[in-house]
Formats: C-alpha cells, sequence, structure tokens
C-alpha cells in the first residue's frame, strides 16, 4: 500500500512538473513567437522607412533642373538619412543569405550615392549631364524596384508567420486548457482510488471488528492484500484465538458447575452412604447369617466402599485443596513416590494369581534446579502415574522414572515411560478428561486430578506413545528462582 | 557661417591668399617623409594618345576649376603643347567634381584624357589594379604643397602662433602622435607662401589673374 502511495504520489508530481514544464515552454514559445514577429514588423518597417528615403533621393533627382529643385542641403539631408537607414538594417542579426542580399542592396545604394554624387558634381554638357542623371535614375529606380519586392516578401513572410504563430498559440491554448481541466480531474481521479483503496480494507476489518463485536467468532476477512492482508491475517489469528478461549472457557464453566454439582451431590450422598454402610456392618454382626449370605452383605460393603472412594475422589477433584507450596528438590519426592510404587505394586501382584515381574528404573540427572511445589499433592501425582505404568503391564515390563532441566523453557522435565502396549490414538487426547477411563475398575478421575494439581503449580502434563512402544507421560514444572539469587 | 581657417588645397590657398590674405601656417607630412603632390595627366594604354596633337577632337575630363592637378596642370600642358583654345581642339571638356571622378572615367572610357592629383591616382590604383594595368601617364607636374591650415589674416598673432606651435609639437606628444595617426600624417611642417611658388608660376604662365579669377565650373 505504501509503495502505492508513493507511486501514485509520484506520478502526479511527475504530471505536475510536465504540466508546468510545458506551461513555462509554451509561454516562452509564445514570447518568442511574439519577439520574432516584432523584430520581423520592424524590419518591415525599416525596409520602408529605406524605400521612403530612396523616393525623397529620387524625387529630388527627379526634381533637379525645374522650378521646384531642392536645394542641395536638403538632397544632402536625404541621403544621409538614406544611408544611415541602410546602415541600421546591419545593426540586427540576420541570416547569411539576408546579410549577403543587404551588402549588395548596401553597395547599390553607395554606387547610387556615388551616382548621385557625380550628378551634382559634374560640370559638362547637356548630354553627359542627362546621361549621368539617367545612370543614377536608373539606380534609383532598380533600388525602389527591389526594395517593393523585398517589402512584398517581407510582408507575406510576415503574414504567414502571423499565421503561423496564431496557430500555434491557439494550439497551446488547447493544450493548456486540456492540462488545466484534466489535471485536477486526474488528481481527483487519483486521490478517489487511492482514498478506495485505504477506506475499503479499512472498512472491511471494521465490519469484522463490529461481527466479532457481536459475537461472531467464525467471520474471517478474506481479499486484503499488501500491509491490509497482514492486517487481516493478524485480526484472523486473533478471532481464531479468541474463539479458541471462549470455548475452553466455557469449558471451563461448565466443569465448574458439573464439579459443583457433583460435590454437592456426593456430599449429600457420603453421609447417607456412612450410615447404609454402618448399618450393613451391624447388621451383619448381629444376624445369625448363612455363609452365602455373609458373603453378600460383605460384597455390598465392598460396593459402598467403592462409593465412596468415588465420592472422596470426586470431591478432590472438584475442590482441590490448596497446594502447600515450599521450594524442594523434586528427586526426594520422585524418590518416596518410587519407593511406594514398588510397595504397591508387590502387594498387587502378590495378590493376583500369576506371577509377573514390574521393574522400577530411575534416570535423573544430576544438579536439578529447585522448583516451588506442595511435596504431598507431587507425590501422589508422580505415584498415581507410577501405578498406571504398572497397571498397563499385566505381563509385566519396565516403568522408567527420570528428570532433567530444559534450559530452552528453564522447566524440570520429569518422564514416566513404560513397556506396554501403549495407548489407543483416540484415548490421547480423552485421557485426562474427568470420568474417562480405560480401566475396568476406574473413577476416571485419576488423571483429570493429576492435570489439575500440576497445573495448580503453573506446569503441564501430557502425554505419547513411544517410537518403540509404550506410552510415555511427560510433566512439566517451572524452576523457582529465589528472588534473591538473581541479584546476587 | 565665419570661419577663422581651414584646410585649402594648393591652388584653392593661392587663391584665397590673393583675394582675401588668407595666411599658411602648417601642412601634414606621411610617415615616409611626403608633405607634397603632384598633378598627373592619363590616357588609355590602348587609346594610343602620346602627344597634344593626338588629342584633337578627343573628350577632356578635369577635375574642378579651383584645382591645381585637375585644371592649372592641364592648361599648363596644353599652352607647351600649343593648344591655346582647349575648347575648340578638344570635342568635349568636363568637370568631374573629383580626381576619382576623372580618373574612372579616361578608366570606363567615358572621356579620353584626364587629370588628377598622384596621391588619389594611387590610392585607388591600390585596391583596383585597372588604373596601372590601363592607365598610361603622360605628364607629371613639380610639386606643390599639400593641402594645409591657413588662418585669418586678421586673428591675433598670439593665437596664429600658439596654434602653429600646438601643430608642430604634436609628433613629440604622445596624446599627438595619436591625432596625426588618425589624421593619417607623421607629424606637421612648418609651410609658407614660398612652398606655392611653383603654382603661382602656373597660373602667371597661363595667364589667370588670381585676385579675378572665377573659380565656377563652366
Amino acid at each position: 500500500m505504501r509503495k502505492r502511495v508513493l507511486i501514485v504520489v509520484a506520478l502526479f508530481s511527475i504530471l505536475s512538473i510536465l504540466g508546468g514544464l510545458y506551461i513555462i515552454h509554451s509561454l516562452s514559445r509564445a514570447t518568442t513567437i511574439q519577439g520574432n514577429l516584432i523584430t520581423l514588423h520592424q524590419v518591415e518597417i525599416l525596409r520602408e522607412h529605406l524605400l521612403i528615403q530612396i523616393k525623397k533621393v529620387q524625387g529630388d533627382l527627379t526634381l533637379k533642373g525645374t522650378r521646384h529643385e531642392r536645394d542641395i542641403g536638403t538632397l544632402t539631408t536625404h541621403v544621409e538619412n538614406m544611408s544611415m537607414v541602410i546602415d541600421a538594417c546591419f545593426d540586427c542579426h540576420h541570416s547569411a543569405v539576408t546579410s549577403s542580399r543587404l551588402m549588395s542592396l548596401h553597395e547599390r545604394i553607395d554606387a547610387y550615392k556615388l551616382a548621385l554624387s557625380r550628378v551634382f558634381t559634374i560640370r559638362a554638357n547637356t548630354a553627359r549631364l542627362e546621361w549621368e542623371e539617367d545612370v543614377a535614375f536608373s539606380i534609383g529606380r532598380s533600388l525602389i524596384d527591389d526594395l517593393n519586392a523585398m517589402l512584398a516578401f517581407t510582408s507575406a513572410q510576415l503574414d504567414e508567420r502571423t499565421q503561423a504563430a496564431l496557430m500555434q498559440i491557439r494550439r497551446s491554448k488547447s493544450v493548456l486548457t486540456i492540462f488545466i481541466l484534466t489535471g485536477p480531474l486526474l488528481a481527483i481521479g487519483l486521490a478517489l482510488i487511492l482514498f478506495k483503496r485505504i477506506s475499503d480494507p479499512i472498512s472491511s476489518l471494521l465490519d469484522a471488528t463490529r461481527k466479532l463485536k457481536s459475537g461472531d467468532l467464525d467471520h474471517r476477512v478474506r481479499g486484503l492484500k499488501d500491509e491490509f492482508g497482514e492486517l487481516a491475517g493478524s485480526f484472523n489469528e486473533m478471532a481464531e484465538s479468541l474463539k479458541e478461549q471462549m470455548q475452553s472457557m466455557q469449558r471451563a464453566e461448565q466443569l465448574v458447575v458439573i464439579g459443583e454439582m457433583a460435590s454437592g451431590l456426593a456430599h449429600e450422598i457420603k453421609n447417607p452412604l456412612a450410615g447404609i454402610k454402618a448399618s450393613i456392618e451391624i447388621l451383619g454382626e448381629d444376624l445369625e447369617l448363612g455363609d452365602q449370605d455373609r458373603e453378600v452383605l460383605s460384597r455390598i460393603i465392598e460396593e459402598i466402599k467403592k462409593i465412596e472412594a468415588l465420592l472422596r475422589s470426586l470431591l478432590n477433584y472438584a475442590r482441590p485443596p490448596a497446594p502447600q507450596l515450599d521450594t524442594l528438590e523434586i528427586e526426594r519426592v520422585l524418590t518416596r513416590a518410587l519407593t511406594s510404587a514398588r510397595y504397591s505394586v508387590r502387594g498387587i501382584h502378590s495378590r493376583s494369581e500369576k506371577e509377573t515381574t514390574v521393574s522400577f528404573e530411575r534416570n535423573f540427572d544430576g544438579n536439578l534446579p529447585m522448583i516451588l511445589a506442595d511435596p504431598s499433592q507431587l507425590e501422589q501425582v508422580f505415584l498415581n502415574l507410577l501405578l498406571n505404568a504398572a497397571e498397563a503391564m499385566p505381563e509385566g515390563g519396565a516403568v522408567t522414572l527420570s528428570a532433567s532441566y530444559d534450559i530452552a523453557t528453564d522447566t524440570v522435565r520429569i518422564e514416566v515411560s513404560d513397556t506396554g502396549p501403549g495407548l489407543e490414538e483416540e484415548n490421547i487426547e480423552k485421557i485426562f478428561k474427568p470420568f474417562y477411563t480405560t480401566k475396568p475398575r476406574g473413577t476416571g478421575l485419576g488423571l483429570a486430578i493429576c492435570r489439575r494439581l500440576i497445573n495448580q503449580h503453573g506446569g503441564d502434563i501430557g502425554v505419547e506413545n513411544k517410537p518403540g512402544g509404550g506410552a510415555r507421560f511427560i510433566v512439566t514444572i517451572p524452576v523457582h528462582h529465589d528472588p534473591g539469587e538473581e541479584s546476587s | 557661417m565665419n570661419l577663422d581657417g581651414a584646410f585649402f588645397g594648393s591652388f584653392t590657398y593661392t587663391l584665397a591668399h590673393t583675394k582675401i590674405g588668407l595666411e599658411v601656417l602648417a601642412r601634414p607630412e606621411s610617415a615616409e617623409g611626403i608633405s607634397t603632390y603632384y598633378g598627373l595627366l592619363f590616357v588609355r594604354k590602348d587609346s594610343g594618345l602620346k602627344k597634344g596633337k593626338d588629342m584633337r577632337e578627343k573628350r577632356f575630363a578635369f577635375v574642378d576649376k579651383a584645382t591645381t592637378a585637375g585644371y592649372l596642370l592641364p592648361l599648363d600642358y596644353f599652352k607647351n603643347e600649343g593648344i591655346n583654345d582647349y575648347k575648340a581642339f578638344f570635342s568635349e571638356t568636363y568637370f568631374t567634381g573629383t580626381h576619382e571622378g576623372a580618373i574612372y572615367d579616361v578608366l570606363n572610357q567615358k572621356a579620353d584624357v584626364g587629370a588628377a592629383k598622384n596621391t588619389v591616382f594611387y590610392r585607388i590604383a591600390k585596391n583596383d589594379p585597372r588604373i596601372l594595368k590601363e592607365l598610361e601617364i603622360l605628364v607629371r607636374s613639380p610639386d606643390v604643397p599639400e593641402n594645409a591650415l591657413a588662418l585669418r589674416k586678421d586673428l591675433p598673432d598670439s593665437i596664429k602662433q600658439s596654434i602653429k606651435s600646438a601643430l608642430l609639437g604634436m609628433a613629440d606628444d604622445p596624446e599627438g602622435v595619436k591625432v596625426l595617426s588618425n589624421f593619417g600624417a607623421a607629424r606637421f611642417i612648418e609651410t609658407t607662401d614660398r612652398d606655392y611658388a611653383a603654382v603661382f608660376t602656373y597660373a602667371g604662365k597661363i595667364g589667370l589673374d588670381l585676385a579675378t579669377y572665377d573659380y565656377i565650373n563652366d
């Protein structure tokens, strides 16, 4: 757009300069033409003047010897005037042709003067005198004829040049008129085009903003170019991001509502359920029951216990306790979780029929930085992840717990990987959602609680399938920087 | 118009001196040291004219009645050649008014014999080679003084003297040299009536009474 504006401005400037140059050119041309015409007029006047002077002298010559003969002083004045005029002809600049014509004219006038001088100085008989007079007279006559011809030529030339000059000036005038009329129109046109090119994208963006405001998050700005295209791209990204945030907020709100409902419900159920459980236990002790009935009762109590566990988890998820943050070394937490996991797995496997072995391996980098966390909550999370991994391998396998420092994100990265079958792709997306479980006896809240706890620590949790098989859970927790540490 | 002085030709000075008593003062001298001129009588080379008697019934071009070279000399020549009445002897005589006129009239065969002063003759000859090629000089007169400055007799002597010394001193003054150069001379030299002896002799010989001479061309 900037380039276009520059091009338009440059174009208009060039047009203005060209117009200005043309005006200057035509003005100077008109002046030159008029100057030439004036010069030509002067030439015409000068030649007419010369003609008049020659005619006067010729008149003096004609009157010689008559009653009206002029005195020699008048004649001399007339001849001097004639000489002055022909000399004045040489004051102007002439072409080579004109110069040579003037030179020959000058020579003939000199000859005329000589002949005249002879006429008036010679003392001889009438025949010789008349002959001399005839010579002078014929020179004068031919000078007059030639000057008449020259005058006719000058006059014709003047007419022609005047016509040409008028034509030229008329043409200049029309071109100037066109310039003056089209110049502003062109300027307005260019300005309108430029204005439209700026205002169209702006109104398109404005329209999009209004749509966004009215809640149409799916509206996207299309078809814009250059800087406006970039702006539209940013705008579209913003709309996309707004839409995502809106959706996640809606989801969070839904969750809060569901969570509150669930926890309220759980609270309401928990107490009667405790009553039911106590009553059944009393019944079981008091009644004389057969082994079969006692088995039924104990199963009822088991189920009630499961319901209680579920309710506890639900309450735990919906209203997680605020973390008791403390700076700590992550290795300690991880080691404790690992120890607990080993005990728990031994317990599970000792109860099962098959002899399966799950080994736990640790792989911690040295010098892991400190983090700010609630140790018991973190231990709960990692124990959960370790046990999940063990459970994912009924046939046995290895669970590796590793920890490292990621300098790029300034986080501690903890990985829990197993050698089990891995996760199905579709489950990877849903695995952290509440009430979603692949285990026959799971509540579907374990990983959801894990995520919630890790998020409370400013961290993140994710899962992926390892290329060689097995799943890998990745937890990242930001490194804690002691405020005094940085300044020191 | 009343003038106190003027440059006169040799004959006009003798006339003015005799008639109104003008006094000659000084005349210019050229770089070559020339301060005199002489008269010439000339014909076309192809005319075959050699002597006075060859000129019978020919046309003669004088310059002016008031010129030494253009009138006095030819009259002296006619007398020497035994032509007593030149008007009857020649078929036509006339006055061209200028020395150039007389020279060109002979050259262009408008006249058969002409008279003029040598300075004009050779000046024209410089630019027109036909003069020397086609004209033949028959007679050369003795030298007479070049045009000289003469003053009115009744001017105070002091003025006459100061003008004279100014003119004669011009060649020694840088400013004067410049003026002289423009005038076409190297210096002014003193001139007296003695320098005009030849003219007076001419006039006497041909029987002109300078005191009553009417110099209007007829």
